[in-house]
């Protein structure tokens, strides 16, 4: 479904990625795991459109998305929840949420998601009215996933959604966005430094390091890997 | 978006232009008349500003250039070729909205801060050409207009005429404003102001969005500065592109509400009057004493009532209401 072949990415002077490559099939949840500084970000905003390539290919469902803007890849069906939430905190939930819904597509048929999304985070429907910013950082990081669904995407990025939650408030929204997974079937990327739950949630992952992707496989495989326990999992 | 409550929304904008309407009758002093129709000018200006200052978020400080591009091409086309001012001010806003299409695109490449400076330097470019092109503006010498009275010049031998076209001026801005704040555009423009790459990350096209609120912006923006050359009846430079004034038209709707529909209205009504009436009283005993209160006024609003003065009477009324409940 996505496909990133050696892709280069740089801030000005300074390049960020090196040869990254990586897929993610349809119906499967992928993580891209890293420690802090690894590029997770970058790639992920790459694949959104808010960074372009210096080299390398980008194709989403066959087509080459590299250089296209945000708007487009959008309406292609890649939508990214981005990291820190980013909601409109002035606004209520309700609000946050239709505005999620930009392309003509999804705005046609925003009254069925907007339903979806309540069943799977009921807390938002009690919330609707209450401003985005008065929520907590659990219920926050559900509305900025609910808001990502009123896209209708092919694919999902979540970019560090456990980034300043409790243990438990993580657990919850880890296991929701199983529940994405299952329940509408749809297509993850989730980016993260919580390495243990990221191998519980994801068919497969990559491990990027210094810009560059140095362990790929199914994650069953990857948890036995030396090099993975010793530098990630603290065995 | 359906969840807008539309019924009595339309209520405040009559009503304060009933109020207004009954003020035009009773002010008969010529001095009153001309701040009442100073006030009704800047809230019109300041509230053409606050669509991209205040619904977009994007800091403009060269709203003056469009001022003057309106003045100047309205008072041009009327005193070389005789074309009446009501055509002169279609040919301001197409000139106006051409010229803030060009500006925009690159300058909302920059944001916050450096979005602002470049802004300031292009009101101020354009002020200087407008001292240097001799040829065409008269230069410093400025323009000045024949007082030939008829509707026709948009020119009144009374002064309440100006009332009312002054008035008819802060209706189509406020009308206007209040259609896109109300439209689906006007959420993505309050999504682009809350945080621009969230917005972006959803597929809002957020370049798109800003061009669109700073051109009908600028528009507005001509529109008054051709009122304002047939009020004034004589235009130059530094009197009508100055970056002060451009300063004075976001003060206005900082004081009041940025990017709230009444902000810019109820800051022109607090600064206007209080400082021609101390321009007036003051005179030559404190010269400049008039723009020390209003800093004072500036630095008080943004301790006491950040969001500016509507937001405080919206939290006392939420209080108010708590009370009760």
């Amino acid at each position: 479904m996505l496909k990133i072949e050696n892709i280069n990415v740089s801030y000005g002077e300074v390049q960020v990625l090196h040869n990254v490559s990586l897929d993610v099939e349809e119906g499967e949840i992928v993580a891209l795991i890293g420690a802090n500084a690894a590029g997770k970000t970058t790639t992920i905003k790459t694949i959104s459109g808010l960074l372009k390539p210096t080299a390398g290919k980008i194709t989403f469902n066959g087509t080459n998305i590299a250089g296209l803007s945000t708007s487009k890849i959008v309406e292609l069906g890649i939508v990214q929840v981005p990291e820190g939430r980013l909601l409109f905190p002035e606004m209520s939930v309700l609000e946050n949420l239709e505005l999620g819904a930009y392309t003509p597509q999804a705005r046609k048929v925003r009254h069925e998601t907007i339903k979806t999304v309540f069943q799977l985070f009921p807390i938002l429907e009690k919330r609707s009215q209450q401003l985005a910013g008065s929520l907590s950082g659990g219920e926050q990081q559900m509305c900025a996933l609910g808001r990502g669904l009123m896209a209708k995407p092919k694919l999902l990025m979540v970019d560090e959604t456990s980034l300043g939650l409790s243990p438990i408030m993580a657990k919850t929204v880890f296991e929701s966005i199983k529940q994405i997974n299952k329940t509408v079937g749809m297509t993850i990327l989730l980016v993260e430094q919580n390495v243990h739950w990221s191998l519980r949630l994801a068919g497969r992952c990559f491990v990027l390091e210094n810009g560059k992707v140095v362990l790929n496989g199914p994650s069953k495989e990857l948890k036995e890997n030396p090099h993975l326990q010793k530098a990630y999992l603290g065995m | 978006m359906e969840f807008l409550k539309q019924r009595g929304k339309s209520f405040p904008m009559v009503a304060f232009f009933a109020v207004m309407i009954i003020l035009s009758f009773i002010i008969k002093n010529g001095f009153y008349q001309h701040i009442f129709i100073l006030t009704l000018f800047y809230a019109g200006m300041s509230s053409a500003w606050n669509i991209v200052g205040g619904y977009a978020g994007q800091l403009s400080l060269g709203h003056a250039a469009y001022m003057g591009i309106g003045a100047y091409t309205a008072t041009l086309l009327y005193l070389k070729m005789g074309v009446s001012p009501w055509i002169g001010i279609i040919a301001a806003i197409i000139i106006a909205a051409a010229v803030s299409a060009l500006i925009s695109y690159p300058s909302f490449k920059l944001h916050g801060t450096f979005f602002a400076m470049s802004t300031l330097a292009f009101g101020e470019v354009m002020r200087i050409i407008a001292n240097y092109w001799r040829g065409l503006t008269n230069g410093s010498v400025g323009l000045s207009i024949p007082f030939k009275p008829s509707l026709a010049h948009l020119m009144f031998e009374e002064r309440v005429g100006y009332v009312y076209f002054a008035m008819i001026f802060l209706a189509v801005v406020l009308v206007i404003s209040s259609r896109i704040k109300e439209s689906r555009a006007g959420y993505y423009l309050n999504a682009i102001r809350e945080n621009e790459i969230a917005a972006r990350s959803l597929g809002i096209n957020t370049s798109l969005y800003k061009l669109y609120a700073s051109v009908i912006s600028a528009s507005l923006a001509a529109v008054g500065g051709v009122f304002y050359a047939f009020y004034i009846l004589y235009i130059d430079p530094s009197g009508l592109m100055d970056s002060a004034i451009s300063i004075q038209f976001t003060l206005m709707a900082i004081i009041g509400g940025l990017g709230t529909l009444w902000g810019p209205v109820v800051g022109a009504i607090l600064i206007i009057p209080l400082s021609e009436f101390m321009r007036a009283w003051l005179g030559g005993v404190g010269q400049g004493l008039h723009l020390v209160i209003y800093g004072l006024i500036m630095v008080v609003v943004v301790i006491v009532s950040p969001g500016g003065l509507i937001n405080g009477y919206k939290v006392i009324i939420r209080k108010i209401k708590k009370i009760k409940a």
